[in-house]
């Protein structure tokens, strides 16, 4: 989720190309959210995706060489078609720092007990369920997962209200269906398809969106580890090392709750918002300068002060309470995920360097800050305002910030 | 000396050998409560055949150790060793069937080796709490498996201040782990030792690893009080060697063992010198029943463990422990109602096997047991696990003495008594109902209203959801730290009556203020304490003679008065209350009208609640002569001018509801105290006084209502305008269905005086006040009877209704919308 929130808020920012060094070597594209993509598609994206400079990199493209020198120094057992033993799969998530000196970046801050839940269960031939409140890198987590173990992160179906059975089982090629009849060969597969035949992972973002009778498609694929054909009467078997990791939001879980038959073939983790504040500033400080990178903004790097007065506005409001545990607060009705403060973070970054002297202040974030919060144009105001006015004003050394945010908030 | 399974298979080894070369001693340290250790420490001693067998535990105790064989004794139990004249000075000493040391009390009874315990004793070394505070110390034998040394003593019921001794030390095993890379030092030991069941010893290392630990800590083994504990512990090694034994077998914390391996002791008279000095206290020792949640740290144990319920199962499990483990988890999860499909067993197995090995360990222990359950059955929801931590992980089991323990005069009245009235000490919370016409019942209830005199809360009393005054409900939930108190109640008497009877008499000698008092004298006739009830009497009347606030004699007035009224349904006397009651209000009687002059607000509003009640009390008692010195009393305070406005208007509404004013008295004061001259405050507060709370009686007391509704009726439209806010407000209190009945008796009684154009408007003024919708009424009143003809016809027509034409159908139909 965090990806997909950042991406979107900096939408337009940055239209500026970096050299296209990144382009050698392209799949399919994060980015066919629709979900209604065949196999058609993916070569239509490779072309696409080799035309023009990627705004952001897919997770095996980006961390390629760590990928690669995990794999080169991973003398454990790998379960078949993996390309990383479960351990170098949990290494590559958390970071860590390799023998002979090379060091692997974490993708994941957080608790590595939870991770390595997840993992073992795509060892095992129960799917996984991240579950989460938005921005709490479920979707993330899934994407690098994927890349570390399959080496693809692309074969994704997005879940919509309109996400169809063609996009979990196969639809057909109809002019193919009308010239030669029924063949495997008029046969789109969808990625959830393509996996099962390649052995790799496939990933279901809003598991939860889908309408439920489409959701029960997987329940064959799941528990039979095969797909089955009538049109052809045969079936298609699911490879050693497919299996499928599903994303949910459990905040506005109503929409289509899982069946209990398809909640039993999920093995479920709970990703929390970040424990302390501590950690959530590393999440925030880490992801902000890496995307400050990619997007190419003009400002330095985001000083560690702004980055915990961001991350203690956000921490404070989410949780209804100041960090000392003193005063109560209202709650706004957005979610304010990490993933909003990263996007606040790198609103700002732009901010101050197009328009401003390429260092960030208060008044940088300011905007984008009262934007994330006010969702709602009446109750958040009122719970804003009240924060402002009792927490920001009062707080030693943030008096910019109040200046900076009474300014904007009109 | 530590021994491996192959060395002591034979008597070819003599490493272990004193200096004199007579006997062998085996030094096996243990973590308390592992069931790990407590494996090993059976095949050691199997292998060991010792003549002996030490155990660190308090030696005050020695003679209790037999008991264990007995086989009425079903661990867990703890040995209780306290202070004879202080018995709040305790400690407690938790064995739980897995415990090392248990297994070997266990192992040397049923072989008939002699076996005796190895510390310094508890009359020596004193108690922790000595000197500073009276609570009960769960003090343990130092725990080597984490801190060490945080001792904590027992929070209590009563919420005294806890107080908390923690001395910052280091946690030895905690380094072990760091060294072995792993973050937790319980984690370690669990793989280490507590998952071996090959049961290959390895009692060797773990003394050598801890003499490293104890060079790196030497500030710990230098402690002054540990010297003297290992000081004490050689003694009695040393005196088992000169009485000849051969094969000494020591079970200690781990952290003891170097200490006590013959070949790095210091001299014996270093040993001695240490030793003396030392005080001596008089203590006595018992085994009492204990409870695996007793045996968590989260109790406040400070050798606590956190999953007894884990252990157990560790140690009970034959083989399979974690399919056996993941079966339990799922009958409990269906017991509770909750999905737990077989197949998700198998899941849950097999992911917490991959996630044992990706971790490095095999078999999984019960971190990934409890992470793989989250992930199969949880779903994204944390009840089941809560469920399975109190159940399962540290479980429900309680264990059992048997009779012949030797107890305290009073311990053994209350057990005798326990057993006589069928009453079974269970932790978990069961729900009780007494009914007192059954002598039996009858008589439980008498027994723990006298140990909760005592301030043994065993039962509390909940709300019988029956009417009647024959009924108790009580929730029993047995807690360990009851048979403190019960030993502690010693001092106040050697039965349960006597000592009841006494800490009740000490009670009122304390009591401050009279409704405590009168509380108590409840609590005493309750608790059938006929030799208490007399001398608190005789104290609550000493201070209800000089009482000044006739508000405490009030406010007492009610717990006699269920006495004086119900105290025969439990065969009590009450005679003492009935002389009680009658002083007190006739004291009330002289009082309570001045004491109506010149209050502010609050103190009103807190007198008007004293008076409902004791009008209620008065009630209660029935007796004329009482009614009538609360009637006379009554009609002062609404007679004078400054009683506060509030207790005036309650005043007149109970005189009015016992009939002792005319309804057209009423009237009079109504019109009297709510006119326009009066200030609208006081009006006000009249108002509220008067209606307040009540409102049930002013629905179904029709002559109230009238009275009401003609008062309403005769009051001008200037000053109904200006009353209707205080109306509003007051009426507001009312639930809203009694809102919305009281404005249909208004409107009801409006249409039946429909001739009658005055009393019309007082009804419906009435109904504006209740329903608190004039504004609405006032609408209705104005609409246009023409017009309303017009859609007349039609509205008959929805209804079904035949259209007879006239205004006052129509006028009907609307009221009735």
């Amino acid at each position: 989720m965090s990806v997909k929130s950042d991406s979107k808020d900096s939408r337009g920012k940055n239209a500026g190309g970096r050299g296209a060094a990144d382009s050698a070597a392209n799949g399919g594209d994060k980015a066919s959210e629709g979900g209604d993509d065949g196999a058609g598609l993916k070569s239509e994206s490779n072309t696409v995706a080799a035309a023009i400079d990627r705004r952001r990199r897919r997770a095996e493209e980006e961390f390629a060489h760590e990928l690669a020198e995990l794999e080169r120094r991973d003398d454990r057992k790998r379960p078949p078609r993996w390309r990383l033993s479960p351990r170098a799969v949990a290494s590559y998530l958390m970071g860590e720092k390799l023998e002979n000196g090379f060091i692997v970046t974490p993708k994941y801050i957080g608790n590595r007990r939870l991770i390595e839940i997840a993992i073992a269960t795509l060892a095992t031939d129960r799917a996984l369920l991240l579950l989460g409140v938005p921005g709490t890198a479920k979707s993330r987590v899934s994407e690098h997962l994927a890349a570390a173990i399959s080496g693809d992160s692309t074969l994704l179906v997005q879940g919509t209200a309109g996400t169809s059975e063609e996009s979990i089982r196969y639809g057909w090629n109809y002019a193919l269906l009308l010239a030669e009849g029924p063949s495997p060969r008029a046969i789109v597969s969808s990625p959830i398809l393509r996996a099962m035949t390649e052995g790799k992972i496939t990933r279901v973002e809003e598991l939860t969106r889908i309408p439920a009778d489409v959701q029960d498609s997987l329940i064959t694929i799941l528990s039979e580890n095969t797909l089955p054909v009538p049109e052809l009467g045969i079936e298609i078997p699911a490879a050693k090392g497919f299996n499928v990791i599903a994303t949910a939001n459990n905040k506005d879980k109503g929409v289509n709750e899982l069946s209990s038959a398809l909640k039993r073939r999920f093995n479920t983790v709970v990703l929390p918002t970040p424990a302390t504040e501590e950690e959530e500033v590393e999440i925030v400080r880490s992801r902000v300068e890496s995307l400050g990178r990619a997007l190419e903004l003009p400002a330095e790097p985001a000083g560690i002060d702004e980055i915990r007065r961001v991350v203690a506005v956000f921490r404070e409001l989410r949780e209804g309470v100041t960090s000392d545990g003193k005063t109560k607060l209202k709650q706004p009705t957005g979610t304010m995920s990490t993933a909003e403060a990263i996007s606040v973070l790198n609103h700002g970054l732009s901010l101050a360097g197009h328009f401003g002297d390429g260092v960030l202040r208060a008044g940088d974030v300011a905007a984008g800050l009262v934007g994330a919060i006010v969702k709602d144009p009446v109750q958040d105001r009122v719970v804003w305002l009240e924060y402002l006015e009792t927490v920001v004003k009062e707080r030693d050394g943030w008096k910019d910030m109040y200046r900076a945010c009474r300014n904007v908030t009109s | 000396m530590g021994i491996s399974e192959d060395e002591s298979t034979n008597d070819g080894d003599d490493r272990g050998r004193d200096p004199a070369g007579e006997s062998e001693v085996f030094v096996l340290g243990v973590r308390h409560h592992g069931p790990g250790s407590a494996r090993s420490v059976v095949r050691a001693l199997e292998a060991i055949e010792p003549d002996s067998v030490l155990i660190e535990g308090p030696p005050d105790a020695d003679s209790l150790i037999p008991l264990a064989a007995d086989p009425a004794m079903k661990p867990p139990v703890a040995l209780l060793v306290y202070r004879v004249d202080r018995p709040r000075s305790a400690a407690f000493y938790p064995f739980a069937e897995f415990s090392p040391e248990w297994r070997a009390i266990v192992f040397a009874l049923e072989r008939g080796v002699p076996v005796r315990f190895m510390d310094s004793p508890l009359s020596a070394r004193g108690f922790d709490d000595d000197d500073s505070d009276e609570k009960p110390n769960v003090s343990a034998p130092d725990n080597e498996s984490e801190n060490p040394d945080v001792q904590e003593s027992q929070e209590h019921e009563n919420k005294e201040s806890i107080k908390i001794r923690r001395v910052a030390r280091i946690d030895p095993l905690q380094e072990l782990a760091l060294a072995a890379g792993y973050d937790d030092g319980e984690a370690w030991w669990e793989d280490v030792v507590e998952h071996r069941r090959d049961g290959f010893d390895r009692f060797e290392s773990i003394v050598e690893a801890m003499a490293e630990i104890r060079s790196a800590f030497a500030d710990r083994s230098d402690d002054p009080d540990e010297r003297i504990r290992e000081a004490s512990m050689r003694k009695i090694i040393r005196s088992e060697q000169s009485e000849g034994r051969r094969r000494i077998a020591v079970v200690c914390g781990a952290w003891h063992a170097p200490a006590l391996v013959p070949s790095a002791w210091p001299g014996a008279k270093d040993d001695a010198a240490a030793l003396k000095r030392l005080r001596k206290i008089k203590t006595a020792a018992t085994w009492i029943p204990w409870t695996h949640g007793r045996l968590t740290r989260a109790s406040g144990y400070g050798a606590g463990i956190a999953s007894p319920g884990w252990y157990e199962h560790l140690w009970t499990a034959p083989d399979r422990v974690v399919d056996r483990w993941m079966a339990k988890t799922a009958r409990l999860l269906r017991t509770e109602g909750l999905e737990a499909p077989t197949a998700s067993v198998i899941d849950a197995v097999r992911l917490a096997d991959a996630v044992a090995a990706l971790r490095g360990k095999s078999p999984p222990g019960l971190d990934e047991l409890v992470e793989a359950t989250r992930a199969v059955f949880c779903f994204n929801n944390d009840i089941p696990l809560r469920l399975i931590h109190k159940k399962l992980i540290v479980g429900e089991t309680i264990g059992g003495v048997p009779g012949t323990t030797p107890r305290a005069p009073l311990r053994e009245d209350f057990e005798r008594l326990r057993k006589k009235l069928r009453l079974v000490a269970s932790p978990d919370l069961t729900v009780r109902t007494l009914d007192l016409r059954d002598a039996n019942d009858l008589e439980r209830s008498r027994f723990l209203h006298r140990l909760a005199l005592m301030g043994i809360d065993w039962g509390s009393l909940t709300y019988a959801n029956t009417k009647g005054t024959f009924k108790e409900a009580w929730e029993l939930a047995w807690r360990p730290e009851f048979e403190i108190d019960l030993i502690e109640a010693g001092a106040w008497g050697s039965t349960i009556v006597d000592a009841a009877t006494a800490k009740a008499c000490d009670l009122a000698e304390r009591a401050s203020d009279l409704p405590k008092l009168a509380e108590l004298v409840d609590r005493a006739i309750v608790a059938d304490l006929a030799a208490a009830v007399e001398p608190i009497m005789k104290r609550f009347e000493d201070k209800a003679a000089v009482v000044g606030d006739v508000d405490q004699l009030m406010n007492a007035l009610p717990p006699l008065a269920n006495l004086a009224r119900y105290g025969d349904v439990r065969g009590s006397d009450f005679r003492l209350i009935a002389h009680a009651t009658d002083a007190m209000i006739a004291r009330i009687g002289v009082n309570l009208p001045p004491a109506c002059l010149a209050l502010d607000d609050d103190a009103a509003t807190a007198t008007v609640e004293a008076i409902v009640k004791a009008d209620a009390a008065i009630r209660l008692i029935d007796k004329p002569e009482h009614v009538h010195i609360w009637t006379d009393a009554l009609l002062k305070i609404v007679d004078a001018e400054r009683t506060h406005r509030k207790v005036s208007g309650r005043c007149c509404r109970i005189l009015f509801d016992a009939r002792s004013i005319e309804a057209l008295d009423l009237e009079r004061r109504m019109s009297l105290d709510v006119s326009t001259t009066v200030e609208p405050d006081r009006a006000a507060a009249w108002i509220e006084g008067f209606f307040k709370g009540n409102g049930d009686l002013l629905y179904y007391d029709d002559s109230l209502f009238a009275i009401v509704d003609d008062w309403l009726g005769s009051i001008s439209e200037e000053s109904f305008i200006n009353l209707a806010p205080i109306l509003r407000r007051t009426f507001a209190d009312l639930d809203a269905p009694l809102r919305r009945n009281l404005g249909e008796k208004a409107r009801e009684l409006s249409d039946s005086r429909r001739d009658d154009g005055s009393k019309r408007t007082a009804s419906r003024r009435t109904g504006e006040a209740t329903s608190g919708r004039a504004e609405d009424d006032r609408d209705r009143n104005a609409f246009d009877a023409s017009r309303a003809a017009l859609v007349a016809p039609l509205v008959a027509r929805l209804l079904g209704l035949e259209y007879i034409g006239n205004e006052e159908s129509i006028e009907n139909k609307k009221v009735k919308e």
